[in-house]
């Protein structure tokens, strides 16, 4: 009961101090802001493709392949393909040159011949690769009527899609996090960290305070205490974490995935870490000498653990020394859950956490032994 | 009955012996007077009775029990009200009482009524709103005295409890410690004012270096005195006063100057007026008054330290 009382007294003394609830909300959110839209382009994996103009003349006899041409352009229309004839004794390959059209497209019986402009390289080869397409089908369908004539509706109707010409494929089919998805996991995990700052005022500021004069005459126990403050630091640090996800997801539409209970169980870990952490230096490194090494020690987590730019594949001993920390092992846990839907990618990061957690408050029990008071 | 005991108490830091091989009892419903000068051994005393530290020699009983071997029971019958002023500013004075109170065990309607109950004791119940940071520093000292009165402990320690506060505040924290003594609890009150402890504490103890020098009530220990004589003289201005010639006359035990007044503590069987008064005249300091006073606890913890109650 009296690790409620005193859980409950920290958790309602943070959440009335408005100013600093409200500080420690808005950093991650204007750093989310700030690096996710700074660093937009470093994330991107997609690639804009401008307007695609086909310029064609048709000289084509067939009845039979001037009918499938026209059905090939009507599934290129389709795909925002502008399709134009070219007028008697215009100059095609001019027409390119000049950039008015992206490709020229010459249409006999004997086959297309193709044109296309070097100078927007991505809209030329997709238009290229949908009359390689054509062409292919068409060949097969001329064969088709030479050899047996009876196959050939089925084979042209089941081309009538116009995505039978453009299909989507990407190199990585994994999920990726845009910028402010990255940033909006990276910050976060990298502010729970950061809440090892509050958890070192915890006893030192009942000293400074003078109140651990009384928190030590009454019967409670140093144990006691101890629970009391790791609970309601812990819950204060969790529920701002939870405004800056549920802001970032809302506002900036970060992807935190389906997968939210166990998101929160990593993040609620990583608080733990933080305030036993915080308060076993505290114990330990008195007065502004634990904040001075805890500055330090987050500082590299926070550039080590990918908060201000992901790190790539590493190997060795780089990536063993990278693996060591927290913030490393959070946001690894956390892409693998949010990208791949990898539940038990969690697992390793909470269990860390929770060890890590525990060997800095046994850490905290010993130096506090050798204490009198408080 | 003894509501405390202490035997033979000792405290080391290193080979600085803060309380030397300290005994004395507080009998029940007494307001026990604890004296010293800065550094004597009176705060290290109370924070080993108070479980804040530990003895490196000794024992102490509360109502008959070892508080090392029953620090738990010691703890919730005792409340102390620090020197410095331990209340959470950012939490208003009912819920510092209330968060204190239940510390102690207090739960439900039990802790409301007895929260509402000890901020109404030191008057602050229409204030119970408030927050401290808008306190004067008297309304402060009594919500320290509240937060550590809501259990209704069988023995209060008290620190200090009127330091750098107003006329008003400490006659009403005096006049609390009374009441809180009629309703059954015994006290052991701290203090730098020798008025205050000669005032409301029914038995004192002298502490100097760790050790008891003298323990009795006030009639007692002015007793001790009555071999040695006060005179205050009033002078125009003390200024000119060779307070080491006056020391330097037979009999002359100590001497103090404030503005206008010459404090002569001197053997009674010695006579030697006419001495001092001739050193006086000697220095120019234009004698105004000259009166003997009846020895007080100034006098008798100057006599017993050698040194002022403030030094």
């Amino acid at each position: 009961m009296n690790v409620l009382n005193i859980a409950w007294k920290e958790i309602k003394t943070g959440l009335r101090d408005t100013k600093t609830f409200l500080l420690m909300l808005a950093f991650p959110i204007v750093l989310i802001l700030i690096l996710g839209t700074a660093l937009s382009g470093a994330f991107s994996t997609s690639v804009k493709v401008g307007d695609m103009k086909l310029l064609y003349r048709s000289e084509v006899t067939s009845p039979q392949l001037a009918e499938y041409w026209n059905g090939f352009l009507k599934a290129a229309e389709s795909q925002g393909i502008r399709a134009v004839a070219a007028e008697a004794g215009a100059d095609g390959r001019k027409a390119v040159r000049d950039n008015r059209y992206t490709a020229y497209a010459e249409l006999g019986d004997n086959g297309i011949r193709f044109y296309g402009s070097s100078k927007v390289s991505i809209e030329t080869n997709i238009l290229q690769g949908m009359l390689t397409v054509f062409a292919d089908r068409y060949n097969l369908v001329a064969a088709a009527v030479k050899e047996n004539p009876a196959a050939v509706p089925g084979i042209v109707a089941a081309w009538t899609d116009a995505g039978d010409y453009v299909r989507e494929a990407s190199v990585d089919p994994k999920r990726q996090p845009g910028s402010i998805d990255y940033y909006a996991m990276a910050m976060t995990t990298m502010f729970a960290l950061y809440a090892a700052f509050s958890a070192t005022y915890l006893i030192q500021g009942e000293h400074a305070r003078k109140t651990a004069i009384r928190l030590s005459a009454a019967p409670v126990s140093r144990a006691e205490v101890f629970a009391g403050k790791i609970v309601g630091c812990t819950f204060y640090n969790f529920l701002i974490l939870l405004a800056v996800v549920l802001f970032s997801k809302l506002a900036f539409d970060a992807d935190w995935g389906s997968r939210f209970g166990i998101v929160l169980a990593v993040l609620a870990t990583e608080v733990l870490l933080a305030i036993s952490l915080g308060l076993a230096l505290g114990y330990l490194l008195k007065g502004e000498g634990s904040r001075s090494v805890l500055m330090i020690f987050l500082q590299i987590a926070s550039f080590a653990g990918g908060a201000y730019f992901p790190f790539g594949e590493t190997e060795g001993v780089i990536h063993l020394l990278l693996n060591l920390n927290p913030l490393m092992w959070a946001n690894t846990a956390l892409m693998k859950v949010i990208y791949e839907n990898d539940a038990l990618a969690a697992l390793p990061a909470i269990g860390l956490n929770a060890a890590v957690a525990a060997a800095f408050l046994i850490l905290a029990v010993i130096a506090m032994r050798k204490r009198e008071a408080l | 009955m003894n509501v405390l005991e202490i035997r033979n108490l000792t405290k080391k830091f290193g080979d600085f012996a803060a309380v030397d091989n300290m005994t004395l009892s507080v009998r029940e419903g007494e307001i026990f007077g604890f004296l010293g000068a800065n550094g004597a051994g009176k705060s290290t005393t109370i924070n080993m009775i108070a479980s804040l530290l530990r003895s490196t020699k000794g024992e102490i009983d509360l109502l008959g029990r070892s508080i090392s071997a029953n620090a738990r029971f010691a703890k919730s019958n005792i409340g102390i009200v620090p020197q410095d002023i331990a209340i959470y500013e950012d939490m208003t004075a009912y819920e510092n009482v209330r968060f204190f109170a239940g510390l102690y065990g207090l739960r439900g309607e039990t802790l409301k009524e007895r929260t509402a109950e000890a901020l109404e004791f030191v008057g602050l119940g229409d204030k119970h709103k408030s927050y401290p940071k808008n306190f004067s520093g008297g309304m402060k000292r009594r919500l320290n005295i509240a937060c550590a009165i809501a259990h209704r402990p069988k023995l209060i320690i008290m620190d200090e409890p009127t330091v750098g506060i107003d006329p008003q505040s400490r006659n009403y924290i005096l006049n609390s410690v009374k009441k809180l003594n009629e309703m059954g609890s015994t006290i052991i009150y701290t203090s730098h004012y020798m008025e205050e402890v000669e005032e409301i504490c029914t038995r004192i103890a002298i502490v100097d270096h760790g050790k008891i020098i003298a323990d009795g009530t006030k009639e007692q220990l002015k007793s001790i005195i009555t071999d040695t004589k006060e005179i205050w003289i009033g002078v125009r201005s003390a200024e000119p006063v060779q307070v080491e010639a006056l020391k330097a006359i037979p009999g002359v035990l100590s001497v103090r100057v404030e503005e206008q007044t010459v404090m002569v503590s001197s053997k009674a069987e010695v006579g030697n007026l006419n001495r001092i008064i001739q050193q006086l005249i000697k220095d120019q300091a234009e004698i105004r008054s000259v009166e003997e006073q009846a020895p007080n606890l100034e006098a008798v913890f100057l006599t017993l330290t050698g040194r002022n109650l403030r030094d």
